[in-house]
């Protein structure tokens, strides 16, 4: 069992090497690429199953014991990380599969798309499985390198310019976690988590504040928590359909994750709760906020996406059980329905020859199928009973409620406004896009209905831009798979409330890395003189 | 455990100027900025290894004085990712500058697509409140009692109705 | 309950396709489906009216204590009836009211009849967050049966109107929801109701329920999405908008009210809000043309009057009320689908071109007749009945001593005159005969078009007659409501007749009161029209949507507009801000401080800080990079005095490659970083810049101080030794220990590569390296020493050595080349790869290893391209760097995986020793083949960027594909002037 942790990680980048080594052998590259995240998908449900059976994996690469070596170490948290993004890349990468099948490949070229999509999700299952800091840097490296060129791909010259914005940014918080890294060291001596767990409850309260506040910084501005999030909407819209929908739908998560997995590691006090409480309202007000200002369906999307940021910073700032439980169950749902939706954007960029709300008509007449996808995308992101995003939403604030806190009642109550405004936002780029007929549109000339089946951009190539049966095919799986959360509720609940209880008291965790106890570490330094102890 | 005061005020320095380059709007400032910043992360790990010593190497020097390895090796790694990103960066300038060439708007940045796009989002949602207003006019149309003839009730509430149109128009002034 | 609901779903999905085949047909077999479960509702009685209940439990999400629970208890079946009674007719109706060639058919089908069954579960359902779960759908349905007509601009705002507005209702509802789920333990609206919460929590949870209640319900003041809602299809109109959905709202407080009407709050709000929609919607009805309107407003002023009856907290009010709940969906449904009719025959609903209606269509007129007597409360109809409950438990519940008592029944009974009113203005509007108006003719319907309002009529007229049959079956629910109904008498019960009382005589002078208005229409229209408009919620609304926009817009542009910069600075202000603060507030501080480890450090330190400071001020380019290199180096001297030679090493021979990188990309960009960038706000940058700078270097000196501990570091030396068969530490660490993440590292690497490659030569990482035509033959050994003349150059006359020494030599222009420095050049290139794989294999107990050997194999073939152009480095390494990349990451990956299979444990080295001349002795282990695989991917990404920067770039400036060389071009041609400095 425990071998399949590192597979994970391993195979995507056996992959990626193949695909490199494969040049320009699309067919079998493509293969390369869908088999090795359907083996990673397939494994890593088998390993959610296997740990919420027996308990957390941890492997010690290479036969290393921690705190020396690396330790991968996967509880039900990060099983049902794995799963969820591993199901997500592969949905993704079919569609994208789908839409080279019908462009000819001109806007993800198979040979630089291939590889670095799939360093992309060895990146994101690696910071998962980490059981070591450095290594969930190392993994973030991975992931963000791969998605800065999956952010440039085809080098127009919008892509370079938001690429850099995002390039640059993320550049600063990984040297701002990075820095955290070094003061954690310098603090504690140690990278493994287990260890820095064990030992940051002796720190002086200062210091653990220093080094609290610096790691919810770095994992901030990946998170997308305000103010550290404007960059985002900038970003990510740019990019081609699939790679926007990656991105929507994991990246953020991934500093999400980070956020969970170090603040109830190594400060389960909760002491960073007020601070995350007021972090949580603002980026959920200002986030949709800004999606009610926008009239391109990928930006607004965009916005919502940083907006519903917060509820799972709320969650993680309430820090009770059911919290934690409800955290988890939103972050899974909205991995879920913002891909969908994504995808669903690109579907309608496809049929309407644009995503500005400005220019779209029609489509329920023109389109059904993606009217329908989009649809119950949006009533589901926007927290609508019966679906999954309703059930997030009213974990949430009853976990908030049995706390009760005044400020917790303000942050419901944004919470509630949250959800009408986005419920708002979508319900007006229905009615534009929808069913506003095209006569409509202001400006509505015949000329445009041309262009809606051509690319404008190709020269002289009328280019009818077509969808396969592949990207609905996947889009489609999204969808159906975000009702799945909703009808199997129950048991995905169960499910998150014992991965909460996992993570809700760290000893489980140190213990699951140091089954005998850490003393041992303490005693092996004889005869060197390494500084520390000295104090 | 301490380390030299000289070390921590050169890396504040490299933060400081790393910092100050890359908050300009030039890419190749952007760059040397994040090659400052680097250098200077890079140093903090570095200080945390503490006092100088012999190398880490186990043959010949002993083991006494030898300096925390694990920070090197952590750094390792960083300066070789950085070492990547920086290679990436470059590609990036290149590919920015050589669109500039072609016109667009080479290696600086600019927003201007922001307001772009507030301006396309206020035209569209435009559209929006016009249909709020369509619903308003649905309802006064048969209240205001034109374009009807009744069998009475002339009297009707003309002055109300204007009233109201003014102050709709006033709404979508607004609104613009 | 539960087939029910599950038959609905299945259903409605069906019904598109249904209708394809079926055409308007398609609403008699749907029709089937609510009849039923009216049928099977019928069959509850016996249970029902004994005061039991049929329930039905499915868990679903334990931890949240949320079930698909249903109980049908007597409100529960009064409405079940009432939902999928009238569900029913409405659909038989739309078989006639639509065509089959009417656009959309089947989706208007297939909401229609999801709605009937989302009605059926919400007035069924006992847990809490299911009926919330109910509610919101009815919200969304509505969205979409409202904009039916997706061409009309009122249709879809009406549509986000209603949405909106019900969906705030509805979240303000839901924190209620939740508030007293949490403060009762549990969702059973049963338990809750029986156990009510008394503490304050409970209060506010309830007054937040009343809120969605009021907005779903359509009371002042949300009252104005209703007529607004009126841009719906007919059908939908009488069903959602007048019998189900705003009866919802209605439900919600009669079925809390047994526990929770004496809470606070509740009866001030319901009764003013109930009195003051009663009147405004009936004082609005009174001035409407439009028939649909006119009821529309009369609905609005009706629920006024429900939610009156129904959430006054006595037993006699909520027998009246639930009496009064049926005969409104009887009657209001009825005059709708009449008013469709009309609308459908005679083009037009405004009564103003209508004319002798009634004579055309006597059946109708008749149908028309019985409802709106029904509305007016003319006995023996059941609104009559209905409204003689209300006033006499009003009046009970006043003389019994509650003031609300009172306000109520004056109230209801001024809001009764102006149905009245408004009641004769319907019939006379829709039938009457207007003598300026040619007489409408309505054609022929046939029968079962009246099929629907037929069967509502008769039953408004038979429960009229029998109401005291019905009194029993309501009886059960009105028991619950503990507010004793009067002091002196006994219970009330429904009747016909109740001999001559006060609620009587009320009704008489209502009456009476109501006639008068309706003759005195004019005289009322002035003064309509005279009264100051009150305040218009309708258009609050709309100020509020377009004010949240406005802000919106704002919000958005003050946080978005600086880009980049405005980006980053805003995150390092959270970053001084914070951290600051926590420095600030720190009390930890080391106990001792070394100014220097030795003196040369200060040295190193002062030039790296020059160099900083200068780097970040300079003009050119060149400089710029150069002395951003110095602060490299000032590294690479720091770590060699400090015992790390590895990193010394990596560092010098990644700061060179850097610096050449630059140079390669530098050379096409102009000399000067264009100088109008000076000016963004130097002031602030700074600032920002010395802060982090200053927090950064406080709180890292901060933490050093604060270990505690030991370093895990202390076990390394022996572990290192005896288990990884190495002395470098470093090194051993990097290829066996934490080999994880050099594994990562690598993949980071290959990524980079392929990016450079993708921004270069876009399409994709497989353009061809320009080679030599005859290189291949030219490498074999049998041509070794073939002379090849290449025509294009011989022609120049440039001599072709018998031996290609420089094999690309030739290619490049003889003007520019420097012979000794290729030669030089070509002379260590062979040289400097021996001793990088000696790096390589060393490493493992000196100072070296894969990254430092790939670097300077990297810088080997950076010296070979410098001097020989980029066809001398396709001849240097004659292979694909896609290939070497992704040999070497096979080579990486593939230890860890392979000795997966050996030992279960991934990158777990096997050893053994050798001793090799020079190098002396080597262990040779897995780990070496991971550092070789190290070694590829550093060679393979050196060369990937120097095809692509160096050589790619070359052949584009050949090329000419941009324009002027910069060194030629005028300053700045580069970079548009910035506009938007601020």
């Amino acid at each position: 069992m425990t071998a399949m942790v590192p597979l994970i990680v391993c195979l995507p980048l056996l992959g990626a090497a193949a695909a490199l080594m494969l040049g320009r052998r699309r067919r079998l590259q493509v293969l390369v690429s869908v088999l090795s995240l359907a083996a990673a998908t397939v494994m890593s449900a088998v390993l959610l199953v296997l740990v919420d059976r027996t308990g957390p994996a941890v492997v010690q690469v290479g036969g290393w014991e921690a705190p020396w070596g690396i330790v991968l170490v996967v509880d039900r948290l990060s099983a049902i990380m794995l799963l969820i993004s591993a199901l997500m890349l592969l949905g993704v990468l079919l569609f994208a599969v789908g839409q080279g099948v019908v462009d000819g490949d001109t806007e993800t070229p198979v040979s630089i798309f291939h590889p670095t999509y799939l360093v992309l999700a060895a990146g994101l299952f690696n910071a998962f499985v980490a059981g070591d800091l450095f290594s969930m840097y190392v993994g973030f490296e991975m992931l963000l390198s791969a998605s800065y060129v999956l952010l440039t791909l085809g080098g127009t010259g919008a892509r370079i310019r938001v690429g850099i914005t995002y390039i640059v940014v993320s550049l600063v918080s990984s040297l701002l976690f990075l820095s955290a890294i070094a003061l954690i060291y310098g603090a504690t001596g140690t990278v493994t988590l287990a260890l820095i767990a064990e030992r940051m409850p002796d720190l002086p309260a200062d210091i653990q504040l220093i080094l609290g506040l610096l790691l919810l910084i770095a994992f901030g501005v990946k998170a997308a928590v305000f103010p550290m999030s404007f960059w985002l909407p900038d970003s990510y819209p740019t990019a081609p359909a699939p790679v926007t929908a990656v991105f929507a739908g994991l990246l953020t998560k991934v500093g999400i994750y980070a956020i969970l997995r170090t603040q109830t590691l190594f400060f389960p006090d909760n002491q960073f709760s007020m601070p995350l409480m007021i972090v949580a309202g603002l980026t959920l007000l200002v986030g949709i906020l800004g999606a009610l200002a926008q009239a391109d369906i990928k930006r607004l999307l965009s916005f919502t996406l940083v907006s519903h940021i917060g509820y799972m910073l709320f969650g993680i700032a309430i820090g009770t059980p059911l919290a934690i439980a409800a955290t988890i169950f939103y972050v899974v749902h909205h991995i879920v329905v913002q891909t969908t939706l994504f995808l669903a954007a690109g579907l309608i960029d496809r049929v309407g020859g644009t995503t500005s709300l400005s220019r779209l008509g029609g489509l329920l007449g023109s389109s059904p199928l993606v009217a329908i996808l989009f649809f119950l995308g949006a009533l589901n992101l926007g927290g609508i009973p019966p679906f999954s995003g309703f059930l997030g939403k009213i974990a949430l604030f009853q976990a908030g409620t049995i706390v009760g806190d005044p400020i917790i009642y303000v942050l419901i109550g944004v919470g509630a406004l949250t959800s009408l405004l986005t419920l708002y936002a979508l319900a007006r780029a229905w009615n534009m896009a929808f069913w506003r007929p095209k006569q409509q549109i202001k400006d509505y000339t015949a000329s445009m209905s041309a262009s809606l089946v051509e690319d404008p951009q190709d020269e002289g190539i009328v280019l009818k831009k077509t969808i396969s049966p592949l990207m609905i095919g996947a889009t489609t799986s999204m969808l159906v798979l975000a009702l799945g959360l909703t009808v199997f509720a129950g048991p995905i609940f169960e499910l998150t409330t014992r991965a909460a209880g996992n993570i809700s008291s760290p000893s489980t965790y140190i213990d699951a890395v140091f089954p005998s106890g850490t003393g041992a570490i303490e005693n092996s330094n004889v005869g060197t003189n390494f500084e520390g102890g000295a104090k | 455990m301490s380390a030299s005061l000289t070390l921590v005020i050169v890396m504040a320095v490299m933060y400081a100027a790393g910092v100050y380059v890359m908050l300009e709007r030039s890419l190749t400032r952007v760059l040397i900025g994040f090659l400052l910043v680097g250098n200077a992360t890079n140093l903090l790990i570095f200080i945390m290894s503490g006092r100088p010593g012999s190398s880490p190497i186990v043959t010949g020097t002993s083991v006494e004085d030898m300096v925390d390895p694990i920070p090197q090796v952590l750094m390792l790694t960083a300066i070789v990712i950085n070492f990547g990103i920086t290679a990436l960066l470059l590609a990036l300038i290149y590919r920015s500058w050589w669109l500039a060439q072609l016109g667009d708007e080479g290696d600086t940045l600019t927003d201007e697509h922001a307001t772009e796009s507030a301006d396309e989002a206020d035209t569209t949602f435009l559209s929006s409140s016009d249909d709020d207003d369509a619903i308003a006019e649905s309802l006064d149309e048969f209240e205001r009692g034109d374009g009807a003839t009744s069998d009475e009730d002339t009297v009707s509430n003309k002055k109300d109705a204007a009233s109201r149109a003014a102050a709709s128009a006033s709404d979508r002034g607004d609104a613009r | 309950m539960v087939p029910f609901l599950l038959a609905f779903v299945v259903l409605s999905v069906l019904t598109p396709w249904l209708t394809r085949h079926l055409g308007r047909r398609v609403f008699y077999l749907i029709a089937l489906l609510p009849a039923g479960t009216f049928a099977y509702t019928v069959t509850q009685t016996a249970t029902v009216t004994t005061g039991g209940a049929v329930t039905q439990s499915i868990p679903w999400i334990p931890q949240l204590g949320i079930s698909l629970s249903f109980r049908v208890d007597t409100l529960a079946w009064l409405l079940a009836l009432v939902v999928t009674g009238i569900g029913a007719l409405v659909l038989v109706y739309c078989a006639r009211y639509f065509t089959d060639d009417e656009p959309n058919l089947g989706r208007f089908a297939a909401l229609l009849l999801a709605f009937a069954g989302t009605m059926y579960g919400l007035v069924t359902a006992d847990d809490l967050v299911i009926m919330f779960m109910f509610w919101e759908i009815t919200s969304v349905l509505s969205y979409l049966l409202i904009g039916h007509y997706t061409h009309k601009r009122e249709s879809r705002g009406a549509a986000l109107q209603a949405l909106i507005v019900t969906t705030f209702g509805g979240l303000v509802m839901l924190v209620g929801v939740v508030m007293i789920s949490v403060a009762s333990g549990t969702t059973s609206l049963a338990y809750i109701v029986a156990n009510p919460v008394t503490t304050q929590m409970g209060t506010w949870a309830i007054l937040l329920i009343l809120v969605g209640a009021l907005s779903k319900s359509a009371l002042v003041p949300f009252h104005f999405w209703l007529p607004a809602a009126m841009a719906a299809p007919t059908p939908v109109s009488a069903y959602l908008h007048a019998a189900a959905m705003v009866k919802a709202g209605i439900y919600i407080v009669a079925r809390l009210a047994p526990g929770y009407a004496d809470s606070d709050g509740w009866l001030p709000v319901l009764v003013t809000l109930g009195v003051w929609t009663m009147v405004v919607g009936a004082w609005r009805a009174l001035r409407q043309y439009d028939l649909k309107l006119l009821l529309a407003y009369g609905t609005v002023s009706q629920l006024g009057f429900l939610m009156i009856a129904i959430g006054f907290n006595t037993r006699d009010t909520a027998l009246a009320g639930a009496a009064l709940l049926l005969a409104h969906a009887l009657y209001k449904a009825t005059l709708f689908l009449v008013v469709g009719v009309i609308d459908h025959r005679a083009g037009t609903r405004d009564w103003r071109k209508l004319s002798a209606v009634g004579r055309s269509a006597p059946a109708l007129a008749v149908i028309a007749l019985v409802a709106v007597a029904s509305m007016a409360g003319l006995p023996p109809l059941f609104g009559f009945v209905a409204k003689e409950a209300v006033f006499t438990s009003l009046l009970d519940a006043g003389v019994g001593g509650s003031g609300w008592g009172y306000v109520a029944l004056i109230g209801t009974a001024v809001g009764s005159v102006l149905t009245v009113a408004y009641s004769i203005r319907f019939f006379w509007g829709a039938f009457g005969t207007r003598k300026q108006q040619p007489a409408t003719v309505l054609h022929a319907s046939p029968w079962d078009t009246l099929l629907a309002p037929g069967v509502l009529t008769v039953a408004t007229i038979g429960l009229g007659l029998f109401a005291s049959v019905l009194d029993p079956l309501l009886t059960p629910y009105a028991d619950t409501v503990p507010g004793a109904g009067s002091l002196t008498e006994a219970p009330y019960h429904l009747a016909l007749w109740h001999g001559l009382e006060p609620a009587l005589y009320l009704s008489a002078v209502v009456l009476l009161l109501g006639v008068l208005m309706f003759r005195a229409r004019r005289g009322v229209l002035r003064l309509q029209a005279k009264v100051p408009d009150y305040i218009d919620a309708g258009r609050g609304y709309g100020k509020a949507i377009r004010g949240v926009d406005r802000l919106a817009a704002r919000v958005t542009h003050f946080a978005q507009r600086g880009g980049l910069p405005q980006y980053l600075g805003t995150i390092l202000t959270v970053f001084v801000l914070a951290l600051g603060f926590a420095a600030f507030v720190n009390r930890t501080w080391p106990d001792t401080i070394v100014w220097w480890d030795y003196p040369g450090q200060v040295l190193i330190a002062l030039i790296m800080a020059i160099c900083a400071v200068m780097a970040a001020r300079v003009g050119q380019r060149m400089t710029a990079v150069i002395l951003a290199g110095v602060t490299g180096y000032g590294l690479v001297a720091l770590f060699a005095f400090h015992g790390a030679p590895d990193l010394a090493l990596t560092q010098a021979l990644v700061e060179s490659i850097t610096l050449v990188i630059f140079v390669l990309v530098l050379r096409r960009l102009p000399a000067n970083i264009a100088q109008h960038n000076k000016p963004v706000r130097p002031k602030r940058r700074l600032l920002i810049g010395s802060l982090v700078g200053l927090v950064m270097g406080t709180i890292g000196f901060i933490a050093l101080g604060a270990r505690d501990f030991a370093s895990i570091a202390g076990a390394l030396p022996r572990l290192s030794v005896e288990d990884g068969h190495g002395d470098n530490i470093v090194n051993v660490m990097l290829v066996d220990i934490r080999a994880w993440d050099t594994m990562g590292e690598v993949s980071v690497l290959i990524v980079v590569a392929t990016g450079v490659a993708s921004l270069l030569f876009v399409s994709g990482r497989n353009a061809v390296v320009p080679r030599l035509k005859e290189s291949r033959s030219l490498r074999s050994a049998a041509n070794r020493r073939r002379v090849v003349a290449d025509p294009e150059l011989s022609s120049e006359g440039h001599a072709v050595t018998r031996q290609a020494f420089i094999l690309a030599g030739r290619k490049n222009d003889p003007r520019s080349r420097s012979i000794l420095i290729e030669v030089l050049v070509r002379l260590l290139f062979h040289p400097a790869m021996i001793v990088s794989i000696y790096l390589l294999f060393a490493g493992h107990n000196l100072p070296g290893g894969g990254f430092a050997g790939g670097l300077l194999a990297g810088l080997a073939l950076v010296a070979r391209y410098l001097a020989g152009g980029r066809y001398e480095l396709s001849e240097a390494a004659p292979i694909d760097p896609g290939k070497l990349l992704g040999l070497g990451v096979i080579l990486a990956v593939g230890m860890a995986v392979v000795s997966l299979f050996f030992d279960g444990v991934p990158l777990e080295s096997a050893y053994f020793t050798a001793t090799v001349p020079v190098l002396g002795d080597l262990s040779f282990g897995t780990s070496t083949i991971f550092d070789i695989g190290v070694y590829l991917v550093v060679v393979g990404l050196t060369y990937d960027i120097l095809r692509s920067l160096g050589s790619e770039i070359d052949r584009q400036s050949e090329n000419d594909e941009i324009g002027p060389r910069p060194d030629t071009a005028p300053e700045g041609a580069s970079t548009t002037p910035e506009e938007v400095t601020r």
